[in-house]
């Protein structure tokens, strides 16, 4: 395949890419689906209690379809999963799962987008700032906050900041606020934004500090270039590719951050559909929610190699 | 060795256990009148949801996470650890084996795959929950390893100790492993820290039973009660800090040697 062009090259790299992550999210949701049948207690116990009797456990084992052998329910799985048809709601009977599925993975996605994007940004202008010459001596207090945010775990930090700032000072609405709109959402990103932030800020402090002392670098300062243009284009350009790596690392614990925020704002995402159909033990939507939990993960780390592989020109070649 | 770093960890452990074995039986004790009361002489840290007494629901609730998270990372240092240096000794596709699969743990969020475990059995206890997080927690310890092992395995001692007759076993007990607890050391920490982290998570997201006192059980009625009674809020988070905190300063109490012995 050496004679093949560069775009059919990226071609093939994209599709093998894409059949590979298929086959992870196909484990995956193998794996969602036998654990949620084969683990100890029988699921029509766990959904209508102990108190119920035998004939209504048979309708419900009919109806969900646990009364055929495992590779019958397996294979109904797999179908329904290739379609993408996760049934009906069993406590709300019409109410489609895939739905339902599809608006909370928008909401959970839109808040993890928006935070990722504040993260960069945060992130970036602290490491430009810390290794700059404009705050002189203050420089440390920059790198002594990224230290500070790292430490605190978002599940204290994102509670006490919401308490300062919307129950004492009454700057933004009380999360769960209906009129919350777009505020509370940039509220949230904001929150989760901030321990990626500092990670993001003290890679790209380090790799920043490494091109210091390169020539190409001297020679925009000797041809006349600001501090600005030098750290901000010259120097940030190649650096991308070590950022943009650090933040699909963090993506997983990106993800966890956001349900405990969805939870905390009363967002209606996916952390609040798998909570609310594991209480309510909905089990076709709890397996939706859990195989579309999976799904997002996926989909996030394949974003991230990609972004990473058209910002980098350095990594296509391999 | 600096102990140092152990005693704060230490010393929140027996406090913990000392209040919860003193007023334990308050934190789950509900009195109507004393729904969340503020602090005062008889409950110094004030009350909660139903008249619990926070001091008690925060001593049981540290006391538990405290158990849980070093139990999980002793497991998980003790199989990752050997794990990895085995395979960087064995080198081949054990090795690859190994590298891929703790790879994929890692990248893979712990609390997405606790709730897939959790929801799938009908009352959580504390034993399913070491379970899946040991499931996940290995596989730092493993990489880790893989990668200083295969610094090591180069190193003139093995070498010369191989020479000697030492079998892969023994060389693996009396070398590699003694190097390699430094960076356990630290991981261990770390780890632990997020395992208190994880389990106050799946307690605010509602995942623990409830009526059973924990530190994210606390973290959700302090969020709920936010206007009213902001004192819950700010112990149970607190309580979280000060855990993890504790225990990311006891890991590191076996790494200020590694400089000074390092090859």
């Amino acid at each position: 395949m050496s004679s093949a062009s560069p775009h059919s090259r990226a071609l093939q790299t994209t599709l093998r890419a894409l059949v590979e992550q298929l086959a992870v999210f196909l484990v995956l949701a193998s794996a969602i689906f036998f654990a949620l049948r084969l683990l100890p207690g029988d699921p029509a116990t766990l959904i209508l209690g102990d108190r119920a009797g035998e004939a209504e456990r048979k309708v419900l084992r009919a109806r969900l379809h646990f009364d055929e052998p495992l590779r019958v329910q397996y294979v109904h799985f797999l179908r329904n999963l290739s379609s993408l048809d996760f049934g009906e709601s069993l406590r709300r009977p019409g109410m489609k799962v895939t739905r339902t599925l599809l608006t909370a993975l928008g909401s959970t996605s839109l808040l993890a987008c928006l935070s990722v994007f504040f993260a960069a940004i945060v992130g970036i202008i602290s490491a430009v700032l810390s290794n700059g010459s404009w705050l002189g001596k203050n420089k440390r207090w920059v790198e002594r906050s990224r230290l500070l945010v790292s430490a605190v775990p978002l599940l204290v930090l994102a509670p006490v900041v919401t308490y300062l700032v919307t129950c004492k000072m009454r700057l933004l609405p009380l999360p769960g606020d209906p009129d919350a709109g777009a505020t509370g959402l940039l509220f949230a990103a904001g929150l989760l934004a901030l321990p990626l932030s500092a990670q993001v800020g003290r890679v790209t402090h380090v790799a920043l500090a490494s091109q210091a002392r390169l020539p190409f670098l001297l020679a925009v300062r000797a041809r006349g270039g600001s501090e600005i243009r030098m750290w901000g284009m010259h120097a940030l350009a190649p650096v991308l590719g070590p950022v943009v790596t650090v933040i699909s690392t963090q993506l997983g614990a990106l993800l966890g951050g956001a349900l405990v925020l969805e939870k905390l704002f009363d967002r209606r995402g996916l952390g609040m559909l798998i909570v609310e159909s594991y209480s309510s033990r909905d089990f076709p939507l709890l397996e939706a929610a859990l195989i579309g939990a999976g799904a997002l993960f996926i989909a996030t780390q394949a974003m991230g190699r990609m972004a990473h592989l058209a910002i980098d020109p350095r990594v296509r070649g391999s | 060795m600096k102990t140092r770093r152990v005693i704060p960890l230490v010393m929140l452990l027996v406090l913990a256990l000392v209040v919860a074995n003193a007023r334990g039986r308050n934190a789950s004790e509900l009195e109507p009148s004393r729904h969340l009361a503020s602090p005062s002489a008889a409950f110094p840290l004030g009350c909660g949801e139903g008249g619990i007494d926070l001091l008690a629901a925060l001593a049981v609730g540290v006391g538990k996470a405290i158990l849980l998270a070093g139990a999980v990372s002793i497991v998980a240092m003790v199989l990752g650890t050997t794990l990895g240096a085995f395979a960087a000794q064995r080198r081949g596709w054990l090795e690859r084996l190994v590298e891929r699969a703790s790879e994929l743990t890692q990248a893979f969020p712990t609390i997405v795959l606790a709730l897939v475990v959790v929801s799938s059995v009908k009352a959580p206890t504390r034993f399913h929950l070491a379970v899946v997080f040991s499931l996940t927690a290995w596989a730092g310890f493993a990489r880790l390893a893989l990668a200083e092992t295969r610094v090591l395995r180069e190193a003139a001692f093995i070498e010369a100790s191989r020479a000697l007759g030492r079998g892969d076993f023994a060389l693996l007990l009396r070398h590699l492993l003694p190097q390699l607890m430094p960076v356990a050391g630290v991981q261990w920490g770390a780890t632990a820290a997020g395992v208190v982290i994880s389990e106050a998570s799946l307690g605010f997201l509602g995942f623990i039973a409830p009526g059973e006192a924990s530190l994210g059980e606390l973290l959700g009625q302090g969020v709920v009660t936010m206007l009213r009674a902001p004192h819950i809020l700010f112990v149970a988070a607190f309580g979280v800090l000060l855990t993890s905190s504790c225990l990311l300063l006891a890991g590191m109490a076996v790494a200020g040697e590694s400089r000074s012995r390092a090859p």
